[in-house]
């Protein structure tokens, strides 16, 4: 700690930023008609991809009852028929797979006793560790709503903050629509890998809220506030430290999915990591766009910026 | 430099994490992590009223659970009220699912509690005065031992005077004011003298529960839901014994409370009416008790197929005998149940997929900087965090679940974010700018901090929302990540933005 400042170190981290900076211009030389208009067109994609497969609704919103089997490796298909035969009931299974363990998950309609389920399964799989859950589609109903009335007020509320934080409707409003972006997307991204929308998953489209938000308030910042740079070297500065944030954060979350097995968390990760990409592409491209084009337009009637 | 180095140890954000980081350890030392039953495995019950509640009889709900799962013998249960309608059990140690089950049983019996005599209710649970231990024989019989009040035994002395031999009944949450459509077998079944102990000319159990519960019995003859909904009229609900659930839908379509009772695999008449109608007994009026001499030791007994079946319902009555009866009617929404195996599996991944996650940070900032003097700072600055929110998560005893892991490691995701805008301003500009204006630090500082803030507020008022309006088990999830965010902007955010002006020569 006591060692003298070298001159040498700096250097190192210079090129290394340099080099990232000189991959990352081709996004500050875009024309910012492009940088709004792929994105939204993604946006568009995805909307009408949720039009066409909304994602399931998982048994906590809409109600039913699954059987988690821990330590059981076998065909979903077979198991499925199996325990349909025995018990009479259609039943959907679905395996997976974490570190050091395999199971399979086998979803009931409301009103099967999973402890007749269980039954079946422990005469094929007597080692298995079993757990079960079970919900009311009253309650699943009650979750529902409340999962939409906590999306939109947490939305509100973000509105709100970053509204008093930039006191500027442009901004603000691009921030409030990449925002929503990030979430039509992820929601989307769901429905294409089959991932249900459950109260874990709601938890980690609010929480995107957060991080989505931070990316675009950097850049914000960085364009609005940042006068002694011009508007290219503002854009690489904050595209440079929002690439670190993502990649750091997208790797964390990487390694959470990989290592748990719980579901709750494996969908609160999955989910981020599908929010944070399609922020990527919103802050970067579509903010950006917004931003440049905004700054263009005012310094061309006065500077108002 | 050495000057430098006490400067930096001095300063006050300095000074604050370290007294938050030896503060958390000793914490975590003193009093260990609580986990969730998720992980520590057991059980955990939503369950709704039958109607929105205020909040006098929410809290009666409450303790009257608090203290009916205690007298079960169970032990690290917590019981929350979430809104007017919700109530959230959770009960550690659970080792199997029946256990769980039964614990479903004993919450959703409400509990109210009487005996009947003639049609006549002569007492009702509060005229419970004592509860003995319950007793089973080898027959697998059951029998709870209790005391009545005297004036329900005299009451009972006056109505069974000359009456040996007659019906005694016992109910536990009788269907009362309801509607009862039953198949044709089983009207007939209640209508004869099948349930009338030994004195066939004693009125008939449906003649008793009519007068007794208003429980008008009709047998199903193809009644349209508009002919079912008609006769109810007035009614709290209809019971469907052993009907389709097609007839149910309709008739709560078109807002009538219906409950369907299902026959069980191979379930008889007999026991299908005992079930429906909370029937214990009927009992016979023994020859000591017709004599007009009140008499206050009673017992309740039944029989069971299996010795544990018959524990189970022992204890089930006797629990509710000795707690009294619920205000109002609680169903269980939603059930988990986790067994402790798992749940130790569970908090080892958790642990891992912690540093697994550290270890990343670490390696993708060192990969970004290819400097040891951020990633060391960025990587220990979260590692610090996390323990500070598990020192405090320990001080407030919070049940860490796994929502509530989730959210400490996406308070930490939040965290690495904004060191790096910190580090990113502290590097920014060129080479030349940085060394020739110090002042510009400040300005810096500024505007990393303005980021900063503002992000965490909004993560801040968006996690609120679920910590107050959400239900059921993630609120864990937004008070992790809120305390993780308050803890980063209060705390090792601010130490981390000195650590890093140190180390990077801004200074």
């Amino acid at each position: 700690m006591s060692k003298p400042k070298t001159k040498g170190e700096p250097d190192a981290w210079e090129a290394v930023r340099m080099k990232k900076q000189k991959k990352l211009s081709v996004l500050a030389r875009m024309d910012y008609k492009k940088m709004i208009t792929y994105p939204l067109a993604v946006f568009i994609v995805a909307l009408i991809l949720l039009a066409v497969h909304f994602p399931h609704l998982g048994i906590d919103l809409q109600g039913g009852v699954v059987i988690t089997a821990y330590g059981v490796d076998t065909n979903p298909d077979e198991l499925a028929k199996y325990i349909s035969d025995q018990i009479g009931v259609d039943v959907r299974v679905e395996s997976f797979s974490g570190v050091d363990t395999k199971g399979v998950r086998v979803y009931a309609p409301t009103g099967t006793d999973p402890l007749e389920i269980i039954n079946v399964m422990k005469t094929k799989y007597p080692d298995a560790e079993y757990t079960h859950s079970e919900v009311q589609p009253t309650f699943g109903e009650i979750s529902q709503q409340q999962g939409i009335r906590a999306l939109i007020l947490a939305f509100i509320g973000m509105a709100v903050v970053v509204f008093l934080f930039f006191r500027n409707l442009v901004p603000s409003l691009t921030i409030m629509f990449s925002a929503l972006s990030d979430m039509v997307i992820a929601v989307a991204i769901m429905g294409i890998f089959g991932i249900q929308l459950t109260t874990a998953t709601i938890a980690a489209l609010l929480m995107l809220i957060g991080y989505t938000v931070d990316s675009n308030i950097l850049l914000t910042t960085r364009l609005l506030k940042r006068k002694e740079d011009t508007i290219e070297d503002a854009y690489l500065s904050a595209v440079s430290t929002g690439f670190t944030m993502s990649t750091t954060t997208l790797g964390a979350l990487f390694v959470l999915w990989l290592i748990s097995t719980s579901q709750t968390i494996d969908n609160i990760a999955v989910v981020l990591i599908f929010g944070l990409l399609a922020d990527f592409m919103n802050t970067w491209l579509l903010n950006a766009g917004v931003l440049k084009w905004y700054l263009a337009r005012g310094s061309t009637r006065g500077g108002k910026a | 430099m050495k000057r430098r180095t006490k400067k930096l140890l001095l300063n006050w954000r300095i000074i604050l994490l370290t007294v938050f980081l030896i503060g958390s350890v000793v914490t975590l030392a003193v009093r260990p992590l609580t986990f969730g039953i998720d992980i520590s495995g057991g059980v955990a019950l939503v369950a709704q009223t039958e109607h929105p509640v205020d909040a006098d009889t929410m809290q009666l709900v409450v303790d009257s659970l608090q203290k009916r799962l205690n007298t079960l013998g169970l032990r690290d249960i917590t019981v929350e009220a979430q809104g007017d309608q919700i109530v959230l059990v959770k009960v550690a140690n659970v080792t199997t699912a029946e256990e769980a089950d039964a614990i479903k049983n004993v919450i959703e019996s409400q509990g109210v509690f009487y005996m009947e005599f003639d049609g006549v209710i002569f007492g009702t649970g509060q005229d419970v005065e004592y509860v003995g231990i319950y007793q089973i024989k080898p027959d697998n019989t059951w029998s709870v031992p209790f005391r009545i009040s005297k004036s329900a035994a005299e009451k009972f002395a006056e109505l069974a005077k000359g009456k040996t031999g007659w019906p005694v009944d016992m109910f536990l949450d009788p269907p009362v004011n309801s509607l009862l459509v039953v198949p044709d077998s089983v009207y007939n079944l209640m209508n004869s003298s099948e349930f009338n102990a030994q004195v066939p000319e004693a009125p008939t159990l449906l003649q008793r529960i009519t007068k007794a519960f208003n429980i008008t019995v009709v047998a199903y003859a193809n009644q349209t839901a508009d002919e079912l909904a008609d006769m109810a009229e007035g009614r709290e609900k209809i019971v469907l014994v052993d009907l389709n659930q097609g007839l149910q839908s309709e008739l709560e379509n078109m807002n009538v409370t219906v409950r369907l009772v299902q026959r069980g695999p191979g379930e008889s008449d007999h026991a299908l009416i005992i079930r429906t109608l909370g029937l214990y007994g009927p009992y016979s009026v023994g020859e000591g008790l017709a004599t007009g001499q009140p008499q206050q030791d009673v017992q309740i007994t039944g029989t069971a197929s299996d010795r544990l079946t018959a524990e189970q319902e022992a204890r089930q009555i006797y629990t509710v005998l000795k707690s009294g009866s619920l205000p109002v009617k609680l169903n269980v929404v939603g059930m988990e149940f986790i067994s402790p195996r798992l749940g130790e599996n569970f908090k080892y991944q958790a642990l891992l997929a912690g540093i697994g996650a550290l270890i990343a940070v670490f390696a993708i900032v060192y990969f970004h900087y290819r400097n040891w003097k951020i990633a060391i700072p960025v990587a220990s600055t979260s590692f610090f965090e996390a323990i500070i929110i598990l020192g405090f998560a320990a001080l407030i005893q919070w049940n860490l679940d796994l929502p509530s892991i989730a959210g400490i490691i996406a308070a930490i995701g939040t965290g690495v974010d904004q060191q790096i805008v910190i580090t990113d301003e502290l590097l920014g500009g060129t080479k030349e700018t940085r060394i020739t204006r110090r002042s510009n630090v400040l300005k810096r500082m500024g505007r990393a901090f303005f980021v900063i803030f503002a992000s965490a507020a909004t993560t801040i008022v968006a996690m609120s929302f679920l910590l107050i309006y959400f239900v059921g088990t993630l609120k864990g999830f937004a008070f992790t990540t809120i305390l993780g965010v308050v803890i980063g902007i209060l705390v090792t955010r601010p130490a981390y933005a000195e650590i890093a002006k140190y180390l990077l020569g801004e200074d």
